[in-house]
């Protein structure tokens, strides 16, 4: 009893904290955009969900959302993924630099990047002015335009999505490697059938995590992107702030946090699957 | 069946030297086994024979077809690995079909070398389980069918059993042997193990820090080692520091003669060439202790100086803890700086107990 006891006691603080500052304001803002007060008592309506839904700006936001993500997501893994295999297999010096760099962007902290950005790539910036300098015309800036953000939020997320397909790489042992080059595979048929199917989980997981980061991102869309349509953390913002309509935020929140809710249940679910596999 | 052919291989890594001027020729069907301590070099010579390593200098030749600079992929060798390193996300059929599948071989073709291949290793039927639920051995067997399929020209095995348990390792290695005579396949094992050298390989290679120290038959490296290192790492070894002088091999408790030249020297007496003999009290060896291994007795013996010995007796002999034993030399051999000087029984005939003068009673 004394053991039983102690381990609940152990968990009480965050168990007591999630259901506080998460689980219940989850559900109060599910319920207040369901049920309201009215004359005749309380009153189940959808009017605000029917209204998202049949808002073409709405719409478009969440769209731009869902495009940003799912960019970011590609990018991310077509990026992170040589460096994750350079880091893995290389056994030289220049692999600890390869590696500061990659890590780099995670102390950078996002307000700096975005103004580095502007600086860099924005109009008449660093780019357009080494450009300039040699005769050619400026490039077209992709600030404040969707890609400001998804060069943003890529070079942001690179460090984490890296570190995350490293450890799916690091289960790989060199000799279950070794062992297929012996049996006449290349490096593509040995990447191919070897890697990628034993480190699918990894990716997965690095994907579910890099997309819960990227669609309920702020700072970046905020300053990088276009005005409109806009991603739905800025969308909120400014429903809530600039428009003072805390129904219509709210319910663009819900409706952020059931993507988020498939992509977290897909997370658990490759993680319980993981453990599950490890477990044998 | 190939003939491999090793020159000159030298292999430093960051300064270090690995393995260093080590030559060596194979013969078709031989099985010969790289034999030394940790970081002797020998999983290093047999990385480079599969394509892992790229020797520093040196050259490898598979039936007169230099391959030095082959990766894996394209070597007609076939290795396996000490951790068995199957594909976990692959069933024990595809393991063994996936090199074969690299080579584009039919459906049926396939199909029948699998299933020869498992037939081979003892695994038949066992095609469609999934490697996590094999035993240790069977693990092995797999990644063993799976380097033989290919029916690669020399295979090469890298401590294959250091992972599984004693009776197993005993059991496995006398199928590897059988299957390996049965194919006549050139094989390169590499041990630790002396025991597992000795029962399986035509020839053994001992190493040492990069470098040949022997390379014999079983027999011939167990009764003739050429050096101080190979008498001491196969079997075992009482070693004797002393010196000769005069045709005289003088330790403070006995004496040999010997016909060498005069200078510290070394004796090295396995345990079954000491005979025992009752002394007086507070005369010659103590006896340090006895233990029964069945078919025979081994007693701990320490000489005056502290040198320690062991002697292997007959079962039905018993030596009393703390009892003073006279020791007959048989085989012996002498070294000195590590090099032989001479190998040989004791003045006085190899049928009798040889004559150890005692300078003090021993």
């Amino acid at each position: 009893m004394g053991r039983g006891l102690k381990g609940l006691l152990l968990i009480a603080i965050p168990v007591f904290l999630v259901g506080w500052l998460i689980i219940y304001p989850i559900f109060a803002a599910i319920l207040s955009t369901l049920f309201f007060d009215g004359p005749e008592g309380l009153r189940f309506s959808t009017a605000s969900y029917q209204f998202f839904i049949s808002d073409p700006y709405s719409r478009a936001n969440l769209a731009l959302t869902l495009w940003t993500t799912g960019m970011c997501a590609v990018l991310l893994l077509i990026v992170g993924l040589p460096i994750a295999l350079y880091l893995r297999f290389s056994t030289n010096r220049f692999a600890d630099l390869v590696q500061s760099l990659a890590i780099f962007p995670m102390f950078v902290p996002s307000i700096i990047l975005s103004y580095a950005l502007i600086r860099t790539i924005g109009p008449n910036g660093t780019v357009d002015i080494l450009l300039n300098a040699v005769g050619l015309p400026k490039i077209k800036s992709p600030y404040l335009t969707p890609w400001g953000p998804v060069i943003g939020l890529v070079w942001d997320h690179l460090p984490l999505t890296v570190l995350m397909l490293t450890a799916g790489l690091g289960s790989i042992s060199n000799s279950a490697i070794e062992a297929a080059r012996d049996v006449g595979a290349g490096p593509l048929r040995v990447f191919w059938h070897i890697i990628l199917p034993r480190m699918g989980n990894s990716i997965l997981v690095t994907v579910s995590f890099t997309i819960l980061g990227i669609f309920s991102a702020f700072t970046l869309p905020y300053v990088l992107g276009p005005a409109s349509p806009e991603m739905m953390g800025p969308f909120m913002l400014r429903t809530f702030n600039a428009l003072y309509d805390p129904l219509n935020a709210k319910t663009q929140a819900v409706i952020s946090f059931a993507f988020c809710l498939f992509f977290g249940i897909f997370y658990v679910w490759s993680i319980a699957r993981n453990q599950k596999g490890q477990s044998r | 069946m190939a003939r491999l052919t090793i020159d000159n291989l030298r292999k430093a890594f960051a300064g270090t030297v690995a393995v260093d001027d080590f030559s060596l020729d194979v013969a078709d069907g031989e099985l010969v086994c790289l034999l030394g301590p940790s970081g002797s070099g020998k999983s290093t010579v047999l990385r480079m024979i599969g394509g892992f390593e790229q020797p520093s200098s040196g050259a490898i030749r598979i039936d007169g077809q230099d391959v030095t600079r082959l990766s894996p992929e394209r070597r007609p060798t076939g290795m396996v690995f000490q951790s068995h390193a199957l594909w976990s996300h692959m069933n024990v059929f595809n393991n063994i079909a996936f090199g074969l599948k690299l080579r584009r071989l039919s459906r049926a073709e396939i199909r029948d070398k699998v299933e020869h291949a498992l037939e081979l290793v003892g695994l038949a039927g066992y095609g469609t389980r999934q490697t996590f639920q094999l035993s240790g051995g069977q693990q092995q067997r797999v990644a063993l069918a799976r380097s033989l399929v290919l029916e690669p020209k020399i295979l090469l095995l890298d401590e294959p059993f250091a992972s599984l348990d004693q009776h197993l390792r005993e059991r496995l290695r006398e199928e590897v042997r059988d299957i390996q005579q049965r194919l006549g396949i050139t094989t390169l094992f590499v041990t630790h193990g002396q025991d597992e050298a000795l029962a399986m390989a035509d020839r053994i290679v001992v190493l040492r820090n990069g470098q040949c120290e022997q390379a014999d038959a079983p027999d011939v490296v167990y009764r003739n080692p050429q050096t101080q290192f190979v008498a001491g790492f196969i079997g075992q070894m009482n070693f004797i520091s002393a010196s000769v002088e005069g045709g005289r091999f003088l330790h403070p408790d006995f004496m040999l003669p010997v016909n060498v030249p005069d200078g510290p020297a070394v004796l090295a007496v396995r345990p079954e060439a000491l005979d025992l003999a009752s002394a007086q009290a507070d005369q010659g060896a103590i006896v340090l202790r006895s233990t029964d291994f069945g078919s025979h007795i081994m007693v701990d013996l320490q000489l005056r100086d502290g040198t320690r010995l062991k002697a292997m007796t007959a079962p039905d002999q018993r030596w009393q803890k703390r009892a003073s034993v006279h020791l007959n030399v048989g085989q012996f051999a002498l070294y000195r700086d590590n090099h032989l000087l001479t190998i040989g029984q004791p003045v006085g005939g190899s049928e009798q107990a040889p004559e150890v003068e005692p300078a003090l009673s021993v």
